[in-house]
């Protein structure tokens, strides 16, 4: 019994610094999204190296359809966006990771709400892996070079205020 | 001690290296992670059915890294289980190491792998290897894949490689999975058709399994098979070698698109199919079309007899899956009818779902400032209409014969699962938002839980959110699921208060308030909190779990009852 705790403590002791070093004010050498070939919503392959905003920011948000924090949260962006598009030149990529019993519904779904985000497909989770990504909703933001300055994990009413001040400052607004 | 030295070993083997490299870049590598740890402290409370469990204390732990050079990338899981959370261990997701590494190699033409990898064909008909760390589903390959793009448009992928069976060990293992797919975009070659706005891809995949048979099967030992001429299946009669080979389309033009995907399995006697020696096959189509504000989707399956497996001894649903049919349902995620989601049945299904969404337009009377989204769905499954072969009848056992004939759009007896549902979303202000939802399930509990009857229960849920500044919310979830069959009726109610974004804290109860018996007309109460931090979540929880099912996109698993306090971590780095 004391050796399972000291099991789970160990694992526990070792996970912290990895929080620690978590931290947003070290300076970092950015990291850049992987090259991953995911889909559009016609089925066509598209790599997420050709994710891309004319060196404005961009936010990538991974999503699906069963799950209702990251929908949640999309819709608050939605009905910003228009706005956020025009003060500061964002762009949206929702990329979703619903599988095949779900994935042809995502289009449908996606216009049916009126998002004007640009929606992809990653029906076998390879981009999610390759992000690190345990749980959705997942968002990051990227600068104009494409590197990763912010992410983040789950969603509360008002998170998408954050998402909007980071990106204001990063265009200087 | 010595039981958990390599556990330590690894983890200070790991750590330093977490912390050093983690969320760096150096040129052009790049080291990240993530590391997932979910723990519970179960106690014993006999009036729900939660046991007094072995050992109280119980965490299922992994840790990722990755590191990628340019076209170069290589990665590492390992994963701590010994002593896992007690719904695992029952699908005996049970042990500790590395079972997940691999190194890569891509540029424009080729991508090789080599170790282990999630791969999926098509719509998965044929193969998919892939994960599901809820449901401890991981049937990866170790082997080798190969993927080359000859000529733009043009993608070929070939693989080798042994399917992940828990901590099993990989060696002495009889069996393996090859698999060659080929799919070409239309659009991409005939750049004509793209300017006109088409897109169609053609596809086609051959999948075969092989596995060792050199000793008869007892089938008698593993089905319900009663007649003794048929029990003893001689090893040269067992297959060897079970191909399966799928074919799809997708065609596509503006708002229309249209899939198909058509797969036969060749004669594979198992365990979930009574050792019969029919074909299988599976059919699985899809139209969609949607505008701004309206969308709709139709989609229609049918598979029989199309469990494949590595092994032909397994049928845990879990197990050492090849192929994936999908449950094409739509999933919820409410709290109340999350016992009766719709497990996809590989053997024996046919049905359809719909769904239509639209949106009220934004600054319209009954769309109000924002606008109103509605979403009606449908879905109907049946077990495929099966007639005994007349040598079944004859044996008193389809063990051994073709089984049955089955005609091909024909709806069997029995109705598996049925959901008529409409749901609103509505938001008033800028602070208030409510989503109400209507839900009417028929789920037959004799073929998907082997409980006797059918559920039939109509669920009223409501989601009414009411952001109180710009950082605080209050959430309020109830939901009333109606019914006199099973266990009776629920009422549920759950309050949640965020501080966007750091902080959680929820409040909420089940209570089986219509139990046919009045004993067990119990509370089941959940109190949880929860801290993010960018990636990293932290969060506790203590109450009670019901004695159920857990499904995930139409696969499912036993949950047994339980009490404790749970705590879970996650973060990348």
């Amino acid at each position: 019994m004391k050796k399972r705790i000291l099991s789970i403590l160990c694992v526990l002791a070792f996970c912290l610094p990895v929080i620690a070093q978590n931290d947003d004010t070290k300076p970092q050498h950015l990291a850049k999204i992987p090259a991953i070939d995911i889909q559009t919503l016609d089925g066509q392959v598209f790599n997420t190296a050709n994710i891309q905003n004319d060196g404005k920011p961009i936010i990538i948000s991974l999503w699906a359809t069963w799950c209702r924090p990251c929908i949640n949260e999309l819709m608050a962006i939605a009905d910003e966006y228009e706005e956020w598009v025009e003060e500061t030149g964002v762009k949206l990529y929702a990329i979703s990771i619903d599988d095949s019993k779900t994935s042809a519904r995502v289009a449908p779904f996606v216009n049916g709400r009126g998002w004007e985000y640009t929606v992809l497909l990653d029906v076998n989770s390879d981009f999610k892996r390759a992000m690190n990504v345990n749980d959705v909703p997942y968002l990051c933001i990227l600068n104009g070079n494409g590197e990763i300055v912010w992410q983040h994990t789950s969603y509360a009413a008002g998170g998408e205020e954050e998402v909007y001040e980071i990106i204001k400052k990063m265009v200087g607004k | 001690m010595r039981k958990y030295l390599p556990l330590i070993i690894s983890f200070l083997l790991l750590f330093p290296m977490t912390t050093l490299f983690g969320q760096h870049q150096f040129g052009n590598s790049r080291i990240s992670g993530d590391f997932g740890f979910s723990g519970m402290y179960y106690m014993p409370d006999s009036l729900i059915g939660a046991e007094k469990v072995d050992s109280k204390v119980r965490a299922n732990a992994f840790i990722n890294l990755l590191y990628s050079n340019g076209g170069f990338s290589a990665g590492v899981r390992y994963e701590y289980y010994q002593f896992p959370l007690i719904d695992f261990e029952k699908i005996q997701y049970q042990g500790q190491g590395v079972r997940y590494f691999f190194a890569d190699y891509k540029n424009k033409f080729i991508q090789v792998t080599a170790g282990n990898f999630y791969e999926q064909f098509g719509n998965g008909l044929a193969l998919r290897a892939y994960e599901d760390r809820q449901l401890g589903i991981d049937n990866s390959l170790l082997g080798a894949r190969v993927k080359v793009t000859p000529y733009k448009g043009i993608t070929i992928k070939g693989v080798w490689g042994i399917e992940r069976f828990n901590f099993e060990s990989y060696l002495g293992r009889r069996d393996f999975v090859r698999g060659l797919d080929g799919e070409i975009a239309l659009g991409e070659l005939i750049p004509k058709m793209q300017e006109k706005g088409f897109t169609t891809n053609i596809g086609a995949s051959f999948v075969s399994k092989f596995e060792k048979a050199d000793e008869p099967i007892n089938t008698s030992l593993y089905s319900g098979t009663s007649s003794i001429c048929s029990a003893i299946i001689p090893s040269e009669k067992i297959p060897q070698n079970i191909p399966i080979w799928a074919t799809r389309l997708n065609f596509g033009y503006k708002g229309f698109r249209f899939d198909a995907e058509f797969a036969q399995k060749m004669q594979d006697p198992n365990v979930s199919n009574d050792f019969i020696y029919k074909k299988g096959d599976a059919l699985f189509l899809s139209a969609t079309y949607s505008m701004k504000g309206f969308g709709v989707a139709a989609s229609f399956i049918r598979s029989d007899n199309m469990d494949f497996r590595s092994q032909r001894m397994v049928s845990q649903n879990s197990w050492l899956g090849i192929n994936n049919i999908p449950a094409i349902n739509r999933q919820y995620s409410y709290q109340l009818i999350s016992d009766y989601g719709f497990a996809s049945q590989p053997n024996s299904q046919i049905g359809v779902q719909l769904q239509v969404n639209y949106k009220i337009p934004k600054k319209t009377k009954l769309g109000g400032k924002y606008g109103t989204d509605l979403t009606f769905n449908f879905s109907r499954f049946h077990n495929t209409d099966q007639q005994p072969v007349a040598l079944a009848l004859e044996y008193g056992t389809p063990t051994g014969t073709e089984g049955y004939t089955s005609s091909f759009f024909k709806f069997g007896p029995d109705l598996l699962y049925q959901d008529i549902g409409l749901e609103i979303s509505h938001r008033f202000t800028k602070s208030w938002k409510w989503t109400l939802a209507y839900n009417f399930i028929s789920y037959n509990l004799e073929i998907l839980q082997g409980h006797e009857g059918m559920m039939r229960g109509h669920l009223v849920a409501s989601d009414l959110q009411w952001k109180i500044t710009s950082k605080h919310a209050l959430h309020l979830d109830l939901q009333h699921l109606y019914t006199k069959d099973d266990d009776g009726s629920h009422i549920y109610g759950m309050l949640e208060y965020s501080i966007s974004p750091k902080w959680f804290i929820s409040i909420g109860d089940d209570w089986n308030y219509g139990n046919p018996d009045p004993s067990r007309r119990l509370h089941y109460f959940n109190i949880a909190g929860a801290f993010v931090w960018n990636t990293t979540r932290i969060a506790l929880n203590f109450g009670k779990t019901k004695e159920g099912i857990l499904c995930i996109g139409g696969v499912c698993r036993a949950v047994p009852a339980s009490y404790g306090v749970g705590l879970s971590i996650t973060t990348s780095f």
